[in-house]
């Protein structure tokens, strides 16, 4: 048992990934100007994502901005994106809203639907949310049945609007245990840029906001169905919840709350989303879920909530 | 390797473990708490897909079977709020290019059945040889009509609630790893909740030392 | 939580005492500790131990293994690709086993190892970032005890029964050596091979191994003398 070992054995030659990286970044760096000049000439590295650093050493440029108390794109660490909202984009859709929070765009429309409600449940109509991250708003999804992060995102949008009782299920029915209304809220992203989360609430929220609901007239004898399109009445709703979003990056000290994360900062973060999600209506909290990430001192925690709780006043 | 601890405190439900139960598999932990009850099997790390290999870290897997056992969104979800937890605490980048596969058994539910899943699977990363930053325990807690808040709630008591909360702390600072909450509730409350989980995380803590303890002489 | 050496450890647990001998002098850190900043930190459930003057580790429960330089290991060739041999170790990779690496082996004369043979080789590279390599030859050439192991009868078994039946101060080879005849190898990846001279006795050789994982070492004489009991009243 105590040979020595060969220590002079063969070593096969191992091309590790810092030596082709060193190779890359030597011949970026030596090749004369006129071999890059077609493909290069015209951009502008600085805050590129194609940045030679930030594709090379990812981490390091980011924790180089990160100590200079600044994110990548300019913001700062509890800086919001601009927002933009349009109403009823689509025509074709009962209601619909499109949402972008910065980069990310994501389109909800709403269909309304007749059912029977559920027999356990005889008082309450139908609040069906799905949020689909198509292949077009990222390299990242494959087109197929939802991926398990779609699957995921999609559970906590509808955990929120359902905590919240932002729509009361009571006012979808309209005859006790024979009709009342499905509503089928689509929600497709269509560019992933990070926080798909508070962008779908904001697009629910907002198409849920102007729908109006037809009247219904059931005769109980013939179990005849009316439903009178000019005449509506707009959905009671309750409050504005209101998700707020932050990536935590771990840092050797304490970690750094970053609002509102693009994928970038959601990538250096744990690569699956932002870390917390706190979300309110109404004065009261609808959900806070926190899951990856650096870890949350209690003093954190609170000026998330307190961060989350300004942006709905 | 059977194993069994009490818990003397009462404040959290009685807690029963037995280590290393599955002889083929690299981990193994079956865990009651109160009357749910949780088997998780532990293997890596191991050969897995080129496509999913990474060079940075190990590739987490998590699955998890329900008794009915047919698949569903929640649970997928449940998946992902597991393998989040587990990802922070295994030192993935000791095992590059290499998987570890974490898979739940539901066996019985009567309330808190995710902070038992954790707990359970935290056991069995500890069984499995693994490299961990820190041990992590789940606590859940629940918000009733009246705004007390009920530690370890029951079956019953979680159906009345008006909020419910599941809580993963790690064991160096007690930070909170993961956090999520079901229905509606106030700031007080959940800050209370918080504090009241924090404490009793500590007992969980206690309960593995004491696990650990008592297999120590094998080792 | 801080612990000190001889405690039961936790991941996560650190412990100042080797921080503080770091300070003054160099510190060998060992299996299941991690520095990170200032503390040393514990990264896996067991036992903290210390070899003078100034060698730590934890004493870990572990059944996968994961490979690591110079240790004597039991495989089983796979395949064989090129010039070298792919075997199986039980760990998330193959190990590579170079048609040279065997004693007297050259380019012409290539050694006559098939695919499902029992290799007992040592680990030459171990690294979480490399694929493993084997040989079955020391420094000088020489094969010594390495090699392919012919018949006998090979099984799993937990890591820490291997280091345990290894323990200058385990009582359980001595006490079966003495008893019957019977050669063994114990792989640290957590595989032994044993071949005796009859089929009974390779499976009480087999049993009386497994058994003693959880046994004190005056338990594992006990069972060693009624194993042999048992086998020469059958044998006679």
């Amino acid at each position: 048992m105590t040979h020595a070992c060969n220590l002079e054995g063969r070593q096969r030659l191992q091309t590790s990934i810092g030596a082709v990286l060193i190779q890359l970044s030597r011949f970026y760096i030596h090749t004369p100007r006129h071999a890059l000049h077609y493909t290069h000439t015209h951009v502008d590295f600085r805050c590129s994502k194609y940045h030679p650093f930030r594709v090379i050493h990812p981490v390091r440029y980011f924790t180089s901005y990160i100590e200079r108390n600044v994110r990548p794109d300019g913001r700062k660490f509890d800086e919001h994106r601009n927002i933009k909202l349009n109403i009823n984009t689509i025509k074709s859709a009962e209601t619909s809203a499109l949402v972008k929070y910065g980069n990310t765009t994501v389109i909800c429309g709403t269909k309304l639907e007749l059912a029977a409600p559920k027999a356990e449940d005889p008082d309450s109509g139908f609040l069906v949310t799905n949020v689909e991250l198509v292949p077009l708003c990222s390299p990242k999804f494959r087109p197929g049945p939802p991926s398990d992060h779609a699957q995921v995102i999609s559970n906590v949008v509808s955990e929120i609007i359902n905590n919240s009782k932002f729509i009361n299920l009571k006012d979808l029915c309209i005859v006790s245990d024979k009709l009342a209304w499905v509503l089928y809220c689509d929600i497709v992203c269509l560019d992933n840029d990070g926080n798909v989360v508070d962008a779908c609430i904001t697009a629910l929220t907002a198409s849920l906001k102007t729908l109006s609901l037809p009247t219904v007239t059931y005769d109980p004898e013939t179990e005849e169905i009316k439903v009178d399109t000019n005449n509506r009445i707009s959905l009671k709703v309750n409050g504005l919840p209101v998700a707020t979003s932050f990536a935590i990056f771990p840092n050797c000290e304490r970690s750094i709350l970053l609002t509102d994360p693009n994928t970038f900062e959601e990538e250096m973060c744990g690569g699956n989303g932002a870390n917390i999600t706190v979300s309110w209506n109404n004065g009261f909290l609808c959900g806070i879920l926190k899951s990856g990430g650096g870890t949350l001192s209690i003093e954190q925690e609170k000026e998330a909530i307190k961060m989350a709780k300004e942006r709905t006043l | 390797m059977t194993e069994a601890a009490d818990l003397k405190e009462c404040k959290l439900k009685h807690m029963k473990c037995e280590l290393n139960v599955l002889s083929k598999s690299d981990g193994s932990a079956i865990l009651s708490q109160g009357e749910t009850v949780t088997l998780i099997s532990v293997n890596g790390p191991l050969d897995i897909k080129v496509q999913n290999q990474s060079i940075e870290k190990c590739y987490l897997e998590v699955l998890f079977c329900t008794k009915g056992g047919r698949p569903s969104v929640p649970d997928r979800y449940k998946e992902h709020i597991i393998r989040q937890t587990c990802e922070s605490a295994i030192m993935g980048s000791l095992y590059p290019r290499t998987g570890i596969t974490v898979t739940i058994q539901e066996l019985e539910d009567y309330g808190g059945l995710l902070s038992c899943a954790v707990n359970c699977a935290c056991l069995a990363l500890l069984n499995s040889g693994l490299a961990m930053r820190y041990v992590f325990a789940a606590v859940s807690c629940a918000v009733d009509e009246t705004g007390n808040v009920i530690l370890e709630p029951t079956y019953q008591e979680v159906m009345n609630a008006k909020a419910r909360f599941n809580f993963v702390f790690d064991s160096r600072n007690k930070n909170l790893i993961t956090g999520f909450s079901e229905g509606i509730f106030s700031e007080a409350a959940y800050e209370e909740a918080l504090e009241m989980s924090r404490a009793a995380s500590d007992l969980v803590f206690t309960f593995y030392r004491d696990i650990v303890t008592k297999y120590s002489n094998v080792i | 939580m801080k612990v000190s050496v001889g405690d039961v450890v936790l991941p996560g647990d650190y412990c100042e005492e080797i921080s503080a001998a770091g300070e003054k002098s160099k510190v060998i850190v060992g299996p299941g500790l991690q520095k990170e900043s200032n503390h040393v930190y514990v990264t896996k459930a067991g036992v903290l131990k210390k070899k003078n003057p100034n060698t730590y580790w934890v004493d870990y429960y572990q059944k996968r293994y994961t490979p690591a330089r110079g240790e004597n290991v039991i495989g089983i060739v796979i395949q064989k690709a090129g010039d070298i041999y792919r075997v199986d170790l039980g760990s998330s990779m193959s190990a590579a086993l170079s048609y040279l690496s065997f004693e007297g082996a050259t380019k012409k004369n290539r050694p006559n190892v098939q695919i499902g043979d029992v290799v007992y080789a040592k680990t030459l590279v171990g690294s979480k970032d490399m694929e493993p390599e084997l040989v079955c030859v020391d420094s000088y050439g020489k094969k010594g005890r390495l090699g392919v192991l012919t018949d006998g009868f090979l099984f799993k078994c937990s890591i820490n029964l291997i280091r345990k039946i290894l323990n200058p101060s385990c009582p359980l080879l001595d006490s079966l050596k003495n008893e019957w005849p019977f050669e063994l190898a114990a792989g640290m990846n957590g595989r032994i091979w044993i071949k005796a001279k009859t089929m009974r006795e390779t499976i009480a050789l087999g049993n009386a191994i497994l058994g003693a994982e959880y046994l004190s070492d005056e338990e594992i004489k006990a069972m060693c003398a009624n194993i042999a009991s048992i086998l020469a009243g059958h044998v006679a």
